[in-house]
């Protein structure tokens, strides 16, 4: 079976490239796929009716309980009939429906038969989750079905409408299935054959499931999706109404009846509402002026008249269901069918414009009267059979007392009867409303359709003649469902004449007042406008749906404020909130050591007056500063506790970091604009305090639950013994835990990218003018005497002082930074601190000399050297593997170099230079970026100001 | 026994990209050579990312001291099951927006994507994010997060236009926050154990008050919660991805966030096993699917309604995690991995569809489905997938976290099936109003609307100034130009596709199917995964072979 799922996908696949070589003429050999599914079904047959059909089992996702079971039981082998062979029919009869040229015959095609194998596979699983697979593959390919024609946006709409009704059951439903499954099995044999204890959680689980039916089988509250789905194309409608989609529902109640049906709350569902939407269905349809549209309310009706009758539970109604099941699927595939011939010859589907076309479409009339006839339950065709079996069922549960007191059971009977008096009626309506001869109406003009077009439903009309004959003998290949069933005496076969019963007496009352209801459709159809809709469906859903969009907005409205501050605000809360208030609630008291020595109070004073002065401060400049204060009291607070290399570290740091920031506030307003006293920045204020207070609490409750010695502890020993050096610090950084240098330095490369990014934008290579290209820009006087860049400055910024100390330092910073990067191992220092170093050497000369100056200083570009960094860290991290150790192994080297004698080398420096080299390029991009960048940019704004006012005066 | 040669390859998936990253600054002249080496430097990563997880599935996690350090001074790097599976993963998905980058990049002429900048600063990202998954080490945890966080400053900034700096400032100034807690966190977990490396953690965290512990627990979680998008922290998220280039947005939504959810998996298995949290975990789950989804069906541009759905999402995986049973967390896990394919191939396609119709916005989209049939088909299966429509991916990942979430049976987590229920409803919900409006409607009916909009918005601009979002903004000018002058304007933007960013984005959303074809195995893989991360010892017993008796 799985290979006849597998041949449907296949030729959905290739579909669009049949389509595309023989255009409508795919159609015939697209049925052959159903049609052999048919076939298959026809041929295992004897052997389902013998109760040993086949049965297939294939691993999916185990962990999930996700198996592809199939298995032929009677119940699946009629529907599977029923889907293969009407669908077979239906793609047959495109043939003649579409036209040659249709541009989206690609889609629908393959949408239609992914579709027919999706019902396939519905009815042949017996795993409930793949159930619900399939299940929720017919609604999305009839989703696509349904919007086969999206331009107006009456079909779109329509198309969504299906969508979410049937998908909100079918998510109803998803729920119990997994209640179900996680709580007993997947297995719908196993589930049928060993039902479940019947505790809340299983009642609700099946009730969902209900849910899941009735939706999609457009039970009362969901019905008003199915007459908006008639925007699909006709072959389509057949098919969704009389095989696939709508029937699942029918099959899941017809599937889990047996041994479900007297849970409470099943009968309300199926029973209740399935009766009332007879009667809602039936009432709507015979108002109907359009014919689809008719025959649309008229499955809502068939729909809630068989998910009734298939409900019951008992031997009796089992036979019926599949009888009805049978019936409906045969005649209504005819109307809607006839409904598409019709349409396509004439052009319209309005009653009131249709006249004549039964006697100039004798053999089409011929058939679809036939169907009608089948529909209105009149013998002997196959609808009369089912529905004189389905009337006995109910009668026999009323009479049994298995619907409650008896009351209850004659209500139903009542409300039965009254179905089938609208039933009665509407298909009087439909068949005159089709191909009578209207008095007062002019002939519709009628093109003659191909032969072939009428013959899938000539065939199928015949079918329900011959089916209604042959009663005996379908109920025969019924039984063994009814026999599956546990309750209710084994029923009567099937048959045309059972003699004077009650269910007969019925029939003939309801074709009567039927009859004589649709004489009197005039004075109906007055009356009805007088009636208001009880239960108008679709404007719940609207209203639903205008609800869920005004809420969104509304939710979204709140919390998505578009406003940084509010944001930060909310994650501090939560920050204060949970680990904050838990750290103060829970934490416990800590005695605290407030200071070591007095300085680090000082020290700690000073940091805390820069940070409260900050908020007060309103000049940019001043505010960088003060925070800058904070930073070089914190390298105070590493030197007091004996932590140079932090300290240094710290201060270059700092240092880099306010002449970053200097540069970059040339191009910012020199004041901040907010408002001083705001109340907004109360309540910053008050969060700030907040989460200060959090991270204290925070680090003072940690730092007490200390029991173990840190790691650390080794470090001073492990650095000298296996890592060589004298320096933790240093040691820490480029071999212990080298592996976060490694990624630190990776996001200097990020960082320094980024800079040039936001600067230059389009390029990560900047072009550089050295200062001996330069030009000195009048008013200055020949080349510059300290630097080759002063003559390119403006004179009234140079100084010459400046000029002379930078000649002095710069060689002498360059060596410091050498140095600090090749003691590093054993001395404060390293290749970290060693960049910088030489990074404000460059900083240096851009400040004394301008920008050509720096580009004489360093004529080279800054990508390259964060790049050739880059591969000095990553290439001395690989090398040791060359020498069989592992990633970022250090070792000592002895060289013998002849001008300095032996020299002892820890491996490690190499990766300290390839640090050395990032840092030095990420400060020369800063400098580029942030001095040469935005001067560049200054100049020509000035540039521009200058011609503007230029052109001004000349004007 | 594995090969004595594996460990060293675990730091490769960072080191390669760096390598690349330097060639391709070295190389700055040549796009060529450049996106050359992108190419093979990624694929090296995806090919050792699968020996990774081969190995760590046969032979238990791959553990590497970096240094040859002895246990525990210096980093460990750790592959097991999950980080092997979350780098595989990972490093397909990133190969894959390279070559959508690079197709991009060639059909453009205006450096949307300037290759000399994107290209290291991408592999950079991809370091990052394979850093993190292999960290065995708090410290080093947050050294992944800053790669891949500064080289997302420069992604999300690229180009250097007014609204990509305004939203990269949301996404900057959060990520900076986060980072800083990070730091509290790590500094109070260094204070109360004395140690970062987490195997070490996961012993030591049980010996200390529990009151401290879980300070510090909530610490990490906040943490990694923004890092997640999880609500109320997760407004940054669709307020700044929108406006990157899209494949700096389709790698950021796929991937970024996942790095978050990893994180938490790892921190409440291996370091607060006891501490499941489960009440707190499984409201903040909820809140963050409902206000997600209800964010993305308010929404009218394309990439928002995918950046909301993106934080929706992140509430399932939440919820699996929050259930702390080992069927809970390999639905957590199935589910990053689905997700992290499926939201990237979305805004892959919704990158196509903004360079084929030069707007992402549904008011002004129309006749997609007409027009580019191609696109249609990839976008209706991405967007079932991700509405968890069967049987894809998407499906089975939620079907995963239901069972596990119907098992544990409690009444939060009954309530947590059916808001994970009503989530997947209103995402189809969402994705089918996208489809009907940009891909069904027709193109003159989309040009009439956008008329009556602008003319709408010209006369109540403050009645919904929310919704005046960036993207809306972008938009603003063009339909301000459509108003006053020719309203063709509508498709004078339009660009032809690129074979090689159709071919990309294709394979990104046949990935889904991959999945759904591979289900079988993949869950037992990460049934298995699960299991490892309940029981703590592969782990544990890997990293510190000596030290866990004491």
């Amino acid at each position: 079976m799985a290979y006849l799922l597998l041949l449907h996908l296949i030729a959905a696949v290739a579909a669009p490239g049949l389509v595309k070589v023989l255009r409508t003429k795919a159609f015939p050999v697209l049925a052959l796929v159903p049609g052999i599914a048919f076939g298959w079904l026809l041929f295992v047959g004897a052997d389902v009716r013998a109760g040993h059909g086949p049965a297939e089992h294939t691993m999916w996702v185990p962990g999930l309980g996700l198996d592809l079971d199939f298995r032929v039981t009677t119940l699946s082998w009629v529907l599977g009939l029923l889907v293969s062979g009407v669908g077979a029919l239906v793609l047959l009869y495109c043939t003649w429906y579409f036209d040659d040229d249709d541009p989206s015959l690609w889609r629908f095609t393959s949408v239609f038969t992914a579709f027919a194998g999706a019902m396939l596979g519905l009815v042949l699983t017996d795993n409930l989750l793949i159930l619900y697979v399939f299940w929720e593959l017919t609604t999305v390919f009839s989703y696509l079905l349904i919007g086969h024609n999206p331009a107006s946006s009456t079909n779109r709409r329509a198309a969504m409408q299906s969508l979410i009704v049937t998908t909100v059951g079918g998510l109803a439903m998803l729920i119990g299935v997994i209640a179900l499954g996680v709580r007993h099995s997947y297995s719908i044999s196993v589930l049928l054959a060993d039902p479940p204890p019947l505790d809340s959680i299983t009642i609700a689980g099946i009730l969902l499931l209900l849910i899941g039916a009735l939706s999609k089988s457009a039970l009362v509250p969901f019905h008003f999706w199915l007459p908006g789905a008639m925007a699909a194309p006709t072959p389509v409608s057949a098919y969704l109404h009389a095989a696939a989609m709508v029937k699942a529902g029918v099959y899941l109640v017809a599937l889990f009846a047996p041994a479900y049906a007297s849970m409470p709350g099943w009968q309300v569902m199926t029973l209740g509402l399935g009766l009332f939407t007879m009667l809602v269905g039936g009432w709507h349809a015979i108002r109907q002026h359009d014919i689809k549209l008719l025959l649309a309310y008229g499955t809502v009706s068939q729909l809630g008249f068989m998910i009734a009758i298939a409900g019951l539970g008992t031997k009796t109604a089992a036979l019926a269901a599949l009888a009805l099941i049978i019936s409906h699927g045969l005649f209504k595939s005819t109307l809607f069918l006839t409904v598409g011939v019709i349409d396509k010859s004439t052009g319209t589907r309005d009653v009131r414009e249709l006249s004549g076309v039964g006697r100039a479409l004798l053999p089409l009339a011929i058939p679809a009267t036939l169907a009608g006839l089948s529909m209105a339950g009149i013998v002997p065709l196959a609808g009369f059979v089912a529905k004189e079996s389905a009337m006995d069922a109910l009668a026999k549960a009323a009479e049994g007392g298995g619907l409650g007191p008896a009351a209850y059971g004659w209500v139903a009977v009542v409300a039965l009867v009254a179905g089938s008096v609208l039933t009665v009626a509407y298909t009087a309506r439909f068949l005159w409303g089709a191909f009578a001869t209207k008095p007062g109406v002019a002939r519709t003009a009628v093109t003659m359709p191909h032969p072939g077009f009428i013959a899938v439903p000539v065939l199928l009309g015949v079918g329900c003649l011959l089916v209604g004959v042959l009663a005996p003998l379908e109920s025969e290949w019924l039984m063994p469902y009814a026999a599956s069933v546990p309750t209710g005496e084994t029923p009567a076969s099937l048959a045309l004449w059972h003699g004077l019963t009650l269910p007969l007496l019925l029939s003939t009352l309801a074709i009567a007042v039927g009859v004589g209801l649709f004489a009197i459709r005039d004075l109906v159809g007055r009356a009805q406008s007088f009636v208001p809709p009880l239960i108008d469906g679709e404007r719940g859903y609207v209203r639903a749906l205008r609800g869920l969009e005004r809420g969104a907005v509304g939710t979204t409205a709140l919390t998505q404020r578009g406003s940084l501050p509010i944001y930060l605000a909310a994650i501090l809360l939560v920050f204060i909130a949970l680990p904050g208030v838990t750290a103060l609630a829970r934490g416990g008291v800590q005695t605290v050591r407030l200071w070591d020595t007095p300085a680090q109070a000082v020290v700690g004073v000073i940091m805390l007056a820069a940070a409260v002065l900050v908020l007060f401060t309103r000049r940019r400049l001043t505010s960088v500063m003060l925070v800058g204060a904070t930073g070089y009291g914190l390298s105070m607070l590493f030197i007091l506790h004996g932590a140079p290399d932090l300290a240094i570290t710290q201060m270059l740091v700092e240092t880099v970091a306010l002449v970053v920031m200097v540069l970059t506030l040339r191009r910012l307003p020199t004041k901040f604009t907010r408002h001083p006293h705001s109340p907004a920045r109360t309540w910053r204020i008050g969060l700030g305090v907040a989460t200060g207070v959090s991270v204290a609490a925070i680090a003072l409750v940690s730092a007490g639950a200390r029991r173990r010695l840190p790691v650390s502890a080794d470090f001073p020993a492990e650095a000298y013994s296996f890592g060589h050096g004298q320096n933790v610090v240093n040691v820490t950084l480029v071999d212990i835990r080298a592996w976060d240098t490694l990624g630190e330095v990776s996001v200097l490369v990020a960082a320094a990218t980024g800079i040039a990014s936001l600067i230059f934008v389009r390029t990560r290579s900047t072009r550089l003018a050295p200062a001996r290209a330069q030009q000195p820009p009048s008013g200055t006087s020949g080349r510059g005497r300290w630097l080759l860049g002063g003559h390119t400055v403006r004179k009234e910024k140079r100084s010459v002082i400046f000029e002379v100390v930078t000649r002095l330092i710069f060689h002498i910073m360059i060596a410091v930074s050498l140095y600090l990067l090749f003691s590093g191992h054993n001395e404060p220092g390293g290749g970290f601190a060693g960049g910088l170093v030489a990074g404000l050497a460059l900083v240096v000369r851009y400040l004394a000399g301008g920008r050509h100056e720096l580009d004489e200083a360093a004529p080279f570009d800054a990508g390259l050297v964060v790049g050739l960094g880059l591969l000095v860290v990553t290439l001395s991290a690989l090398a040791p593997l060359a020498f069989g150790g592992t990633i970022l192994e250090s070792t000592v080297l002895d060289l013998a170099l002849p001008p300095w004698g032996e020299v002892h080398i820890v491996t490690s420096v190499f990766f300290d230079v390839g640090v050395y080299l990032i840092v030095v390029g990420m400060m020369l991009d800063a400098v580029r970026s942030l001095g040469t960048g935005i001067d560049r940019q200054t100049e020509q704004e000035q540039g521009d100001e200058q011609t503007r006012q230029h052109e001004g005066t000349t004007r | 026994m594995t090969a004595s040669w594996i460990p060293n390859l675990v730091p490769f998936p960072v080191l390669l990209p760096l390598l690349g990253a330097a060639l391709t600054l070295a190389f700055r002249r040549s796009p060529h050579l450049q996106r050359a080496i992108s190419i093979s430097a990624l694929t090296g990563v995806v090919a050792v990312a699968a020996l990774l997880v081969v190995e760590a599935d046969s032979h238990g996690p791959q553990v590497l001291w970096v240094g040859a350090w002895r246990e525990p001074l210096g980093i460990a790097l750790v592959a097991d099951r999950l980080s092997s599976l979350m780098l595989l993963v990972s490093s397909i998905v990133t190969l894959l927006v390279l070559i959508f980058a690079i197709g991009q990049g060639q059909a453009n002429d205006d450096d949307e994507t300037p290759v000399s900048i994107f290209h290291p600063t991408y592999l950079v990202l991809t370091a990052g994010v394979a850093n993190a998954f292999l960290a065995g080490d708090l410290f080093n945890l947050f050294v992944g997060f800053e790669i891949l966080l500064f080289a997302s400053y420069v992604l999300i900034t690229l180009g250097g236009t007014v609204l990509r700096i305004r939203s990269g400032t949301t996404y900057v100034v959060v990520s900076l926050l986060s980072s800083s807690l990070f730091l509290v966190a790590i500094a109070g977990v260094y204070a109360a154990t004395g140690t970062v490396n987490l195997a070490q953690l996961s012993i030591r965290l049980a010996g200390i008050n529990p009151a401290v512990a879980l300070v510090l627990q909530l610490t990490l979680l906040t943490v990694f919660c923004i890092k997640a998008a999880v609500f109320p922290m997760s407004a940054w998220l669709p307020d700044s991805y929108p406006t990157a280039p899209a494949p700096v947005t389709a790698v950021f939504a796929g991937l970024l966030t996942k790095i978050g959810v990893y994180a938490i998996i790892r921190m409440q298995t291996l370091l607060f096993p006891q501490s499941p949290l489960q009440t707190l975990l499984l409201s903040a789950a909820l809140l963050t699917m409902i206000i997600g989804i209800l964010g993305a069906v308010s929404q009218t541009g394309l990439k928002r309604i995918l950046s909301f759905t993106l934080v929706s999402h992140i509430g399932y995986m939440l919820f699996g995690i929050a259930l702390a049973t080992t069927h809970g967390m390999a639905g957590a896990i199935f589910y990053v991995v689905h997700h992290i394919t499926v939201q990237t191939a979305l805004f892959l396609i919704s990158g196509l569809v903004e360079r084929f119709a030069g707007t992402t916005s549904l008011d002004r989209l129309g006749g997609l489905a007409a027009a580019a049939p191609v696109l249609s088909i990839l976008f209706f299966v991405a967007a079932m997938n991700l509405s968890g429509i069967p049987p894809m991916s998407g499906f089975l990942a939620k079907i995963g976290l239901l069972q596990a979430g119907v098992e544990v049976g409690t009444p939060l987590a009954w309530v947590l099936v059916v808001a994970a229920i009503v989530t997947s409803l209103l995402t189809l919900y969402a994705l089918a109003k996208v489809w009907s409006q940009a891909f069904w409607r027709s193109q003159g009916e989309a040009r009439a609307a956008a008329i009556a909009t602008a003319r709408v918005d010209d006369e109540d601009d403050d009645a919904y100034d929310f919704e005046l979002t960036l993207e809306a903004e972008m938009e603003a000018a063009q339909q301000a130009a459509l108003v006053g002058g020719t309203p063709v304007a509508v498709a004078t933007r339009q660009r032809p596709l690129s074979r090689m960013m159709k071919g990309a984005t294709a394979a990104m959303t046949a990935t889904g199917l991959v999945i759904m074809l591979a289900a079988g195995p993949l869950f037992a893989f990460t049934q298995r995964a699960a299991n490892d991360l309940m029981a703590r010892d592969p782990y544990v017993t890997s990293v510190l072979p000596q030290a866990v008796r004491h």
